[in-house]
């Protein structure tokens, strides 16, 4: 009995997958049917596929293809945001598939250097988007938000609502990520070189990349600071969320200023609420866009700026309600 | 054993009432094997019929399909005049057939009510009906003479015989009619034993039919009045107890006749080699002094947690050594089971299952682990001369086998006891302490393994051997010793003891 | 010999039955490989998931996994776990990086990641066989201290030595799937992967101490009483696993060329899940070295496959998900069938 006994995870692995076929993608059904053109197939990696803005990069990006024609996305990341090692696999296995280009949000500025040139090596061109990587001379572009300008906004909005003194701290999000790392870095330039009268209690602790860990921090840095701190930066929408949900917890809104980075339905919410003083934006879908077209005008050779940034902003409560700010604010997603 | 036998108070009845359970003509194939074929029995309300047979011989598949976990092939059966097709164990319990294993079915951290009511719990749309079911179940005790019971107790506190207590309480609140008792006295006292057929006597008196599987035939004599026997999944034969003889029954089973259970293998007692000074361990054993010599047998009775293992135990250094010395050929190894091992002694566990062998690992691993020295070298194994020499044990000991590679768990378990003994056998041991190692096996693997034993001596080997089965201590040992409340009570030779005197002394109050 | 004409069709017979054993994971990866390959082939997809290319990448993407499952095998064999395999290769991989970054010799820094993770095993060796607590508890609390330990290493950030002046050729090249990076045929840590796969496996099945390490799992009161000392063999595979684990450190940083203290946090379930789709049993005594690898190439074909398809993650991890199920549904028959 025992040689057949291999079967029944063949079986699982079959049953499984037949019933997923169904719902395999768009692109399969396409080159099935035998599309007019033949298809280029452009992969793009985000860092992560569960945060709301990916979902507006990916819509971004379908954009583009759809205005281009012709072109089908395949987006794929790793599980989680901090898993270097599955983001290599995912670009290995893009490589392997001779797609005709990749445009790559980095999960490290280092680690990923090799695959770019291993992909250039197979003659596959690299637009990277959302975080830099240390060394450019592989890639077609950079398209990206300029987030040490956002920093920068950071530290002006904060100052300007604590009339420039006071105690702040700064929540930074994950060791080696480098978009978060200009933000802070901004940030921190900023106060020092404008606004003297402004002191940082804390700039070393790092909120892990989910919710749940920066709530914890958050928490801790709050208790430990309760009585001297007057405004707070949180880097990006997962530790801002965190930091929210502490502060609400600590009966701390209002009283201690806070500038969140990225929106998202709570965070804006408790903007309208008064509960946060300023969201600083970027735009996904711009930058979903650009990256796309900046790889399809490659292919189509034409010439293609090494870097293009596509803008940030700061969301206040005053301003929340403007047209702009709302498009901003809630930026289409992809699926939506 | 000196059990009292059963008295004819209620004899047989007539062929003309019905019987309470009657099977016809069960047959069942596994696969090729051919394990029951055309099998008849009844059992009337008051009978306490013996099943008996070699194992192998179709006991527990008969029992398994009288219990629901197997449909027969072929045949039917009847339950009280009503036709009987259990199709699970549950259905089975709900007609009326409670079966009460070996290895008790109880949750240790519940209570004695709990256990007893576990699944047939008197409630009230979900909430437990505390009053009534504590009514039951002093009912139910009261009936098996064990009133004196408390129901609040853990059952996991309790010693085993009471233990087989709950659980026959608990068939009894099924209104079970016909109870099947497998092996049931193997891990009790003798003590216990006596209060369980107490039991069994009051269960025929209230009009239930018993099964009773056992090995031993004088509890078999002492509280069945009927018996059957199976041999190679057939009817060896069946009838009343009082008129055939044990030699006739043995006959039966084996399908020959064996006039000698006890091979008796001359061999010759030499010089003193094993010496224990005062030894003492954890709890028990304490002080004990002893001599073993050369070529004897020396057999250690007493109660179940008397410390007769743990006297075993400590000489092998399994158990902390507290006091005293050990001296083997005059050397004093250090107190672990390697030095132990170097030193000569070889040690059988009495639970082959979870200590004495890896049940999942081959034949030749298991014979050959404790001593992979000549198959070595530099750490290195030659497996085939290691497959050799464990083909050469096997045909030695008559291992029933297909290959050493087998999993030893796929062996019966008189042959899993043969491959133990073939361990320290190989070992090269000179002292074997051998603990209950004729348990729960059958009577022509028993007469083997009495036969191997008397030829270990014979050449030259000294053997402990440990046993709470008096009958085969008197038959095989040179010496017995009895052990009572951890210390070894008294030593004289085989022939200066009888049952009773063993039992006397196992039992007497000691002044320390 | 007489002995040879006796022996040689029974060791044939050996070699079927354990064939036999490994055979349902080995028959579960041609499954796997057979569908992902025709499908991409003929229904869309790449076309490109039987190439050589992507059975190089298949393999440089298991090679971390594989090699810490081949040391998590023993630990599984001789009835324990070690949960503390993921934080270790990242601990390992962060002092690879951090003595590169000192401007160590490469040698000497590889040698220091497998030292490092030799004495985490020991360590857990140590604490389970002398304080006598469930290697399920030591390890639990072991895999956060070696977390602490490489952030205290790393400063809690990242350590980067340079590509072009610390990081040598050989290394950066020991997982590449680039064509220029092969040798004969294949990176050299694959080769590397391999060599080590088939000395466990000797070890494994020729040695006394490997005939200890399945004993000891199968029954650890048997081991006792036949005299293997069981606490020395317990502490020596602890240590021969944190040698496995100290090579898939390296692994990790030739990959990610970086040493980051917390790119193991849950690699060590991805290891033991390698592990238990091979036949790997939890409750002890089997398992296999072939089985292990065929485990961990089963999860990274099925990541690889998906991603060839574009199927979505979620799908991807439903799938590895239903297989571990099935793998160890599988063990379980097995164990009840070979019991009754």
């Amino acid at each position: 009995m025992q040689r057949f006994a291999g079967f029944w995870p063949a079986f699982a692995i079959c049953a499984s997958l037949i019933g997923c076929a169904p719902a395999a993608p768009p692109a399969a059904a396409q080159s099935q049917g035998g599309g007019p053109s033949p298809t280029r197939v452009i992969a793009v990696i985000p860092k992560g596929t569960t945060h709301e803005f990916w979902k507006s990069v990916h819509a971004g990006a379908e954009r583009a293809a759809k205005e281009s024609g012709g072109v089908e996305i395949l987006w794929k990341g790793p599980f989680l945001e901090s898993d270097r090692d599955g983001q290599v696999t995912v670009m290995q296995d893009f490589i392997t598939r001779k797609v005709a280009g990749i445009c790559l949000a980095p999960l490290d500025s280092q680690a990923l250097i090799p695959y770019v040139q291993e992909a250039r090596q197979a003659g596959i061109p690299t637009v990277i988007f959302d975080s830099a990587l240390d060394d450019a001379s592989d890639l077609v572009s950079y398209v990206a938000t300029d987030n040490r300008n956002g920093g920068v906004l950071a530290a002006r909005r904060l100052a300007e609502v604590l009339h420039e003194r006071g105690n702040v701290i700064l929540l930074r999000y994950n060791p080696g990520s480098d978009s978060t790392e200009q933000r802070e870095s901004g940030f921190l330039d900023t106060m020092a070189r404008e606004f003297p009268e402004i002191k940082i209690l804390s700039s070393d602790e790092y909120s892990g990349t989910t919710p749940e860990t920066s709530l914890e921090k958050s928490q801790q840095l709050l208790v430990k600071f309760r009585d001297q701190v007057n405004g707070v930066f949180a880097v990006c929408e997962p530790n801002s969320t965190g930091m929210l949900g502490a502060l609400e917890e600590e009966g701390l809104t209002k009283k201690v200023k806070f500038i969140a980075f990225d929106p998202s339905p709570r965070l804006i919410a408790a903007m309208a609420d008064g509960k946060i003083d300023g969201i600083v934006l970027q735009d996904p879908l711009k930058m979903g866009y650009e990256a796309v077209k900046a790889m399809l005008d490659h292919l189509a050779g034409k010439p293609v700026k090494k870097q293009i940034l596509t803008g940030e902003f700061m969301a206040t409560p005053e301003n929340m309600h403007e047209p702009e700010m709302q498009k901003l604010l809630h930026p289409e997603q992809f699926g939506e | 054993m000196g059990l009292p036998h059963a008295v004819g108070e209620e004899a047989s009845r007539g062929a003309g009432s019905p019987p309470l359970l009657s099977m016809h003509g069960i047959s069942k194939r596994f696969g090729a094997t051919r394990a029951l074929k055309d099998v008849s029995l009844a059992v009337h309300a008051g009978d306490v019929l013996a099943l008996i047979g070699e194992n192998g011989a179709g006991k527990s598949t008969l029992m398994k399909i009288l219990s629901g976990a197997h449909p027969p092939d072929t045949g039917r059966m009847e339950l009280a005049g009503a036709a009987y097709a259990p199709e699970n164990p549950h259905a089975a319990h709900i007609a009326g057939v409670a079966m009460i294993y070996q290895e008790l079915n109880l949750a240790p951290d519940l209570s004695v009510e709990d256990n007893i009511m576990l699944g047939q719990e008197c409630s009230r749309w979900g909430r437990l009906d505390r009053t009534l079911q504590r009514r039951e179940v002093a009912r139910v005790l009261d009936l098996l003479g064990h009133a004196d019971l408390p129901p609040e107790a853990l059952v996991g506190t309790l010693p085993a015989g009471t233990r087989q207590v709950v659980e026959i309480a608990r068939a009894l609140v099924a209104r079970a009619r016909v109870v099947v008792f497998d092996e049931p006295t193997s891990s009790l006292t003798q003590a216990d034993v006596l209060r369980l057929f107490e039991v069994i006597r009051k269960l025929r008196q209230s009009g239930l039919g018993v099964v009773y599987i056992s090995h031993f035939l004088e509890e078999i004599r002492a509280v069945c009045n009927r018996y059957t026997v199976l041999r190679d999944g057939e009817i060896a034969g069946a009838g009343d107890l009082a008129g055939i003889s044990e030699a006739d029954i043995v006959a039966l089973m084996v399908g020959r006749s064996v006039n000698e259970l006890f091979p008796n293998v001359a061999h010759q007692i030499g010089d003193v080699v094993l010496s224990i000074e005062g030894l003492g361990g954890g709890r028990y054993p304490q002080s004990v002094n002893c001599d073993l010599r050369r070529g004897e047998i020396l057999g250690i009775a007493g109660l179940v947690g008397s410390g007769r293992t743990e006297l075993l135990r400590c000489l092998f250094a399994l158990d902390p050594v507290r006091t005293g010395t050990v001296r083997l050929a005059n050397l004093t190894p250090r107190a672990s089971p390697r030095a132990r091992i170097a030193a000569g002694f070889g040690f059988v566990s009495e639970d082959r299952k979870t200590e004495g062998l890896a049940q999942g690992r081959s034949i030749a691993d298991n014979l050959t682990l404790s001593r992979l020295a000549p198959y070595s070298r530099w750490g290195w194994l030659n497996l085939t001369q290691r497959r050799a020499a464990a083909n050469d044990w096997i045909r030695r000991l008559g291992i029933k086998a297909g290959s050493p590679d087998d999993a030893v768990q796929a062996l019966s378990g008189g042959n899993q006891q043969k491959v133990a003994l073939a361990r320290v056998m190989h070992q090269a041991a000179d002292v074997l302490l051998l603990d209950e190692p004729t348990r729960g096996i059958d009577v022509a693997a028993k007469s083997e393994i009495y036969r191997l034993m008397g030829e270990l001596a014979a050449a030259g080997k000294s053997i402990m051997f440990v046993s709470s089965y008096a009958a085969e201590l008197l038959a095989v040992c040179d010496r017995v010793g009895v052990m009572a409340r951890g210390r070894l009570r008294e030593v004289r030779a085989a022939c200066d003891w009888t049952e009773e005197s063993i039992m006397h002394c196992a039992v007497k109050k000691y002044d320390e | 010999m007489h002995l040879t004409s006796d022996t040689r069709p029974a060791r044939t017979a050996t070699i079927l039955r354990s064939a036999k054993t490994t055979l349902g994971p080995f028959l579960a990866l041609i499954v796997v490989i057979g569908f992902f390959g025709v499908y991409d082939t003929w229904f869309g997809g790449g076309g490109q998931f039987l190439s050589a290319r992507n059975f190089r990448s298949v393999s440089v993407a298991t090679a971390t996994i594989a090699v810490a499952a081949l040391g998590m095998t023993v630990v599984i064999i001789a009835g324990g776990i070690d949960l503390s395999a993921g934080t270790t290769v990242a601990l390992s991989a962060t002092i690879v990086a951090w003595c590169l970054k000192a401007n160590w010799p490469a040698p000497l820094a590889a040698a220091a990641g497998i030292l490092i993770a030799c004495t985490a095993g020991l360590i857990n060796g140590v604490l389970i066989s002398t304080l006598r607590v469930v290697p399920f508890i030591v390890t639990l609390g072991t895999m956060t201290i070696y977390l602490g330990i490489a952030k205290i290493i790393a400063r809690e950030t990242t350590i980067r030595p340079d590509l072009n002046e610390q990081v040598p050729r050989w290394l950066a090249d020991l997982l590449s799937a680039r064509t220029e990076a092969l040798w004969f045929g294949a990176p050299a840590g694959i080769w590397l992967t391999l060599a080590l796969s088939l000395a466990l496996a000797a070890m494994l099945h020729l040695t006394v101490f490997g005939r200890y390490v399945y004993a000891i799992g199968s029954n650890e009161s048997t081991a006792r009483l036949c005299g293997v000392n069981v606490p020395w063999c317990k502490m020596t595979l602890y240590t021969l696993a944190g040698f496995f684990v100290g090579v898939a450190g390296i692994f990790q940083f030739a990959r990610l060329s970086s040493g980051n203290p917390t790119s193991g946090t849950g690699l060590e379930l991805r290891i033991i899940a390698a592990v238990v789709i091979g036949g790997g049993s939890l409750s002890g005594g089997r398992g296999a070295v072939l089985g292990t690898l065929t485990g961990a190439a089963i999860m990274e074909v099925i990541k690889s496959g998906c991603t060839q398809l574009g199927l979505h993650n979620p799908v991807q991890e439903i799938i590895l998900g239903a297989i571990i199920v099935a793998a160890v549904t599988l063990d379980q028959v097995r164990q009840r069938r070979s019991a009754g």
